[in-house]
């Protein structure tokens, strides 16, 4: 707790603190933009994918589904930067905000979610599920849990400023 | 007008919606409101992208299925949009940034349906990859979703202040 508000005291001193916070007027509002983007992109590509394990739209191999990932690696990555830009820009109302903090742990959660898929040789398994057929039902739970986890990271970024404080 | 605008605004739900300090409020419909954004803006982008050829391994026709949840996610925003509107009917509904917001989604439906009609119906779907118009039509979705996202966020910034009390989203 110590380190990060140490963290957070010298993020708050930075020039970049004070561009996002308003120095530069139309940044954060920019950044509030295009995090909705990276959201709609995220979501709807691992939508397909995560829907499809769990047998929707069963007329699409699975494999070739995973040439999409990266517009959902995009999205994450647009919401990463811009998460970390509102995170500069205020950091008080984040590190004592306990919406901030589970949805941390869920982003977390949801990335050992997909190490998980990887490891267990799941993700090879699924690569071969042609059209119509079903993915082992290991990789549904994982399906599920996907899901599950980013309407929890959607969940607790739009309680911060309600469970939270911040804006 | 503005009387109306009020007593809509003033009402029972409106006044619950708005100023209830309960999470099943005003918080739990905006929190609907961005799954739906999600789930119908995210949809229609991954079919936009297929259309225009990446990830060309994948047959398009199956997308099709995925219009059910781009539809339930158009109506629990129809509706979460609606209560929200409801609660702030004073300001919202005397933006101009609302009425440009609305524009782009009527626009963006519009276009969604074309691409059922147009594309998922075309006899041809899985012959040929899809042609110019299907891939106009991908363009012109991104292109709308991605303005209906942008006049959202901005209702907050231009015209009158309004959302729940005490949600500071204006620029100091």
């Amino acid at each position: 707790m110590y380190i990060l508000r140490a963290i957070a005291t010298w993020l708050h001193s930075t020039k970049l603190s004070w561009a996002v916070a308003g120095g530069m007027p139309w940044l954060w509002p920019l950044c509030e933009t295009l995090h909705f983007m990276g959201l709609a992109l995220l979501v709807g590509i691992v939508g397909v994918f995560d829907l499809r394990m769990l047998g929707m739209a069963k007329g699409l191999p699975v494999g070739p589904i995973q040439r999409l990932m990266p517009w959902a690696m995009l999205g994450f990555t647009i919401n990463l930067t811009t998460g970390f830009l509102f995170f500069t820009g205020d950091p008080f109302q984040y590190i004592h905000n306990i919406a901030f903090g589970f949805k941390m742990l869920f982003i977390a959660l949801a990335g050992v979610n997909a190490i998980l898929f990887y490891v267990t040789g799941l993700s090879r398994r699924v690569d071969g599920v042609g059209p119509g057929h079903d993915v082992p039902p290991a990789a549904k739970v994982i399906a599920a849990a996907s899901l599950f986890l980013w309407i929890g990271v959607m969940y607790w970024g739009r309680m911060l400023p309600f469970i939270g404080n911040a804006f | 007008m503005t009387d109306f605008l009020a007593s809509l605004e003033n009402s029972g739900f409106g006044t619950w919606v708005r100023e209830s300090s309960s999470l099943w409020a005003y918080p739990t419909i905006l929190f609907m409101h961005t799954i739906g954004l999600g789930f119908l803006v995210g949809l229609n982008v991954a079919i936009d992208l297929r259309i225009l050829g990446f990830a060309d391994r994948l047959p398009l026709a199956p997308f099709e299925r995925f219009y059910r949840i781009m539809w339930a996610a158009f109506w629990i925003n129809a509706l979460s949009g609606t209560a929200l509107l409801v609660a702030d009917a004073t300001t919202k509904l005397t933006n101009r940034v609302f009425y440009i917001k609305m524009g782009f989604i009527a626009l963006a439906v519009i276009n969604m349906m074309l691409i059922r009609h147009r594309v998922f119906r075309d006899p041809e779907i899985g012959r040929a990859p899809p042609g110019g118009f299907a891939r106009m039509l991908a363009v012109m979705s991104i292109v709308l979703w991605a303005g209906a996202i942008t006049a959202g966020r901005l209702m907050a910034y231009f015209g009158p202040v309004s959302g729940a009390p005490g949600l500071q989203n204006r620029l100091p």
